[in-house]
């Protein structure tokens, strides 16, 4: 029953670029592959622009889950913004990235810079 | 295969065969899949023996073989898949008094449930006792000290506990 | 209300501990995530888009003051300030940090609360009336059937590990506020031809992606054998549910495909190999938890008080408040005050900090310290005097929770949908909130009267919208979200399911769309009918007409705008 459900969400087109998305295990935030380790900063996030460097990236976010820092590591298809921020391009994944659309107070979108 | 009862890790005295013709080569008690435990209490009359079954198995077909057999495995193909709980609390009701095995990957959250419900040991795979050693077994049996339900476990409920304190009082 | 006794306390202190345990084995690797996941569920928390959430039970809906202080403690604590009723009486904490939770269960115990199976394939919080004890048209109270069967379904050795979910709802009123026919199993306390004090069983009922109204497999169950025959259905269920696939694990399509005659067989074959006196609660243990529920000591009051009369003549802010959010109390001079947390503009079903201390406050000195959270979201006060009502709305409307819209067109159910649940295909909460706004005149929300309006973002049906006079689904279609409208919903004993009346919206499109659907019932009704009245008289052939030409109004205005 556990593996009927992965974070991932659909999304046509191209698959790249990408960033790597995971929920922290202890704290259950939203976490971010970053050039360092993992990062809470959406701005922050690492961009895999070919697919060398996502399989490197997933593999990555596979070694964390196993070693019980993060859970449902997964890569998400981004558009750049004109100052090269990822923008998740499904509406769920894009969701992730900022915090609920109803408390602009709360989650990413309050204690980060916009990406947009 | 690692075997923890209540009391902790023990031997298996049993030897799995899933053939007749295995079973019939394997010297002291063997565990057998009920399909052949006819065939195989017919050929050996005197032998000790054990059936295994999944949880899914009716209630029918395990009854015919209690009698004789001195053990009964009830096989969970996964630790979230309940249906063994509810069979081992038929083949109780039926009387049967020999070993009550889970075997399967369960988890050491769930051995006092198992214990609960009427189970005397879990079989575990060797992965899953080398991430849940026998010790957290142990601890995991323990952590509720108590259970409102009438049937089940070895003392008596909350339920029966209340009334007995009232009447006693 | 249910007190804990030694026995209570002892075991969800221990269970506190073993959570703690279960956490450290999580986080040193003895327990996979797969494993730790149903552990984590079946003590209410739940990894969502954001961060976990945590939902506590509130068993039938029933809170004191102390345990809502404590609450509003734990959400500054621990949270962001804030939680969020539901639609099975519980509350959610939506930004609780793993590593708290073993302290936020041991905050919960303090006040007699837990987490136990609120989530995951097991009995789950067992819901009931919000006006238990309270209704005039009660056989009997179904708080001490509730209580009873919250003790015995927690920790239930051999179900916990079910093929999915189960919900249990008990009524024991003839207008069902507990939407029993929706429920794995229902149940309406009755009285028999010789006077006996019994229970209807309906099973598998439940909304989700493959919506069911529950059979009745027992006409009448005698008080005395409750729990022998709960097991009973519960081990043809654990033993016979299907686990091939999720999506058929429930009761409910084990009583359809097995059919509603022969699942009826099997839990009565069942039954009679079972020895009932060693299983069913002792019928001390009955009166003692039925005694908890004993009424208060009411006042000798008049029906009609003359304080509430004078004040209402020159408030009319009170009148109409009264009038809108009052349910009759069996006791004279008193009523049940429906709080609906449904501000326009508002969350549904969240509450501050402040708003809960205010609350509890209110509660404890005008309500003996009880109040209750109802299915829509909502809270009630179950004992007001009459002539308390006007301080105790003057105390409301100081913390923002005077809403005089229970019932009405903007008090709407919504689950939290996409904004922070991780199953979610859409928003909710601003779909009902674009729709408050809408509605947010009083005297329109007066002239279209009762009309629950239920949204789920997801087809598991959260927000109930199969039993919506007008349902909404949000669903995700082509990359983008896409509403689904139904319309003739019903939870009660005249439980109906909402019929679609046409092809899926986008978000921006559904308040005008609700609107074209209120214009049809206003054309369509006659008399005092409510629109859920209206619906039933006329069929949803009218409805679907109506919203047939907003859909083509709407598609000319997108061409010409083009």
């Amino acid at each position: 029953m556990a593996k009927d459900h992965r974070a991932g969400s659909k999304v046509r087109g191209d698959k790249l670029p990408a960033i790597l998305m995971a929920s922290h295990l202890l704290e259950g935030d939203t976490v971010f592959l970053g050039d360092s380790g993992w990062t809470m900063d959406p701005t922050a996030a690492k961009i895999a622009h070919d697919a060398e460097t996502a399989a490197v990236m997933e593999a990555e976010g596979k070694a964390a889950a196993a070693a019980n820092t993060v859970i449902d590591p997964y890569l998400v298809p981004v558009d750049l913004t004109d100052h090269g921020l990822p923008v998740a391009r499904h509406f769920r994944d894009a969701m992730r990235q900022k915090g609920p659309s109803i408390h602009p107070d709360m989650g990413k979108q309050a204690e980060f810079t916009p990406l947009d | 295969m690692t075997l923890i009862t209540e009391a902790g890790a023990v031997e298996d005295r049993f030897t799995r065969a899933d053939t007749i013709e295995a079973a019939l080569a394997v010297e002291g008690p063997v565990l057998i899949p009920l399909a052949i435990a006819d065939e195989f209490a017919t050929a050996r009359p005197d032998t000790e023996f054990g059936v295994s079954l999944p949880g899914s198995a009716p209630i029918e077909d395990v009854k015919p073989h209690l009698a004789k057999a001195s053990l009964v495995a009830v096989e969970f193909p996964a630790f979230a898949d309940g249906r063994g709980f509810s069979l081992v609390k038929k083949i109780v009701r039926e009387g049967f008094s020999g070993t009550l095995r889970a075997s399967g990957p369960l988890i050491a959250d769930e051995f006092a449930d198992a214990l609960a419900c009427g189970f005397t040991e879990v079989e575990l795979p060797e992965t899953m006792a080398n991430r849940q050693p026998v010790q957290q077994w142990m601890a995991a049996k323990d952590t509720m000290s108590e259970h409102y339900q009438s049937g089940y476990g070895r003392g008596p409920s909350i339920l029966q506990k209340r009334l007995a304190a009232r009447k006693g009082a | 209300m249910y007190r804990y006794d030694e026995f209570d306390e002892r075991f969800v202190r221990e269970r506190v501990a073993q959570f703690r345990g279960q956490v450290e084995r999580r986080l040193d690797g003895s327990l996979s995530e797969d494993e730790f996941k149903p552990l984590r569920l079946k003590n209410g928390l739940y990894l969502q888009l954001h961060a976990y959430m945590l939902r506590i039970a509130v068993p039938y809906g029933t809170l004191n003051s102390r345990q809502l202080r404590m609450l509003a403690h734990i959400a500054e604590t621990y949270d962001k300030g804030y939680g969020h009723f539901t639609t099975r009486q519980n509350l959610q904490f939506n930004w609780p940090k793993l590593k708290d939770v073993p302290d936020i269960l041991g905050l919960l115990a303090d006040v007699e609360m837990h987490c136990i199976q609120t989530s995951g394939n097991c009995i789950r919080n067992v819901t009931s009336d919000q006006f238990a004890g309270v209704a005039k048209d009660e056989v009997e109270d179904p708080r001490p059937t509730a209580e009873l069967i919250r003790q015995w379904s927690s920790l239930h050795p051999e179900f916990v590990w079910l093929p999915r979910k189960f919900k249990i709802a008990v009524t024991g009123a003839e207008h069902d506020r507990a939407a029993i026919k929706v429920h794995d199993i229902g149940l309406k306390l009755k009285r028999n031809d010789q006077g006996e004090v019994g229970y209807e069983v309906i099973v598998g009922g439940g909304l989700g992606r493959t919506p069911m109204i529950g059979k009745v497999v027992r006409e009448f169950l005698p008080k005395d054998e409750l729990l022998a025959y709960l097991e009973a259905v519960m081990r043809v269920y654990n033993s016979e549910g299907r686990r091939d696939n999720k999506f058929k694990a429930r009761v409910k399509i084990l009583v359809h495909e097995t059919g509603e005659e022969e699942f009826r067989a099997r839990v009565e074959e069942e039954y009679a190999k079972l020895d009932g006196p060693t299983i069913n609660a002792p019928e001390e243990e009955v009166e003692r938890i039925a005694a908890y529920f004993a009424a208060p000591t009411y006042e000798d009051l008049p029906e009609t008080s003359q304080v509430l009369e004078q004040a209402r003549a020159i408030d009319p802010e009170l009148d109409r408040f009264v009038a809108q959010n009052s349910f009759e109390h069996k006791q004279p001079g008193y009523i049940a005050l429906t709080i609906a947390l449904k501000e326009i503009g508002a969350v549904p079903g969240d509450m501050s900090a402040d708003q809960m201390r205010a609350f509890a406050d209110i509660a404890e000195k005008y309500s003996f310290d009880e109040f209750r959270v109802t299915h829509s979201q909502n809270l009630v006060l179950p004992h007001v005097r009459k002539d308390d009502l006007p301080a105790v709305h003057a105390a409301l409307k100081a913390a923002g929770l005077a809403s005089a819209n229970a019932g009405l067109i903007t008090d709407i159910i919504a689950c939290p949908g996409l904004d922070y649940c991780a199953l979610a295909t859409a928003k909710s909460i601003p779909i009902a909130q674009a729709i408050a706004k809408t509605f947010a005149d009083q005297e329109r929300q007066k002239a279209i009267g009762e009309l629950p309006i239920k949204i789920s973002g997801c087809i598991n049906a959260c927000g109930h919208h199969h039993v919506g006079a007008i349902g909404i689904l949000g669903l995700e279609k082509g990359g983008r979200e896409n509403y689904q409208i139904t319309v003739g919903g019903d939870a009660t004993e005249h439980a109906s399911l909402g019929e679609r009346l046409g092809p899926g919206i986008d978000a921006e499109d559904v308040p005008a769309a609700i609107e074209a659907i209120v214009e049809t019932y206003l054309a369509e009704k006659t008399g005092e009918e409510s629109f859920i009245e209206t619906v039933r008289r006329t069929g949803a052939e009218p409805f679907k007409a109506g919203f047939a030409a907003f859909i083509e109004s709407r598609t000319a205005q997108h061409e010409a705008a083009e």
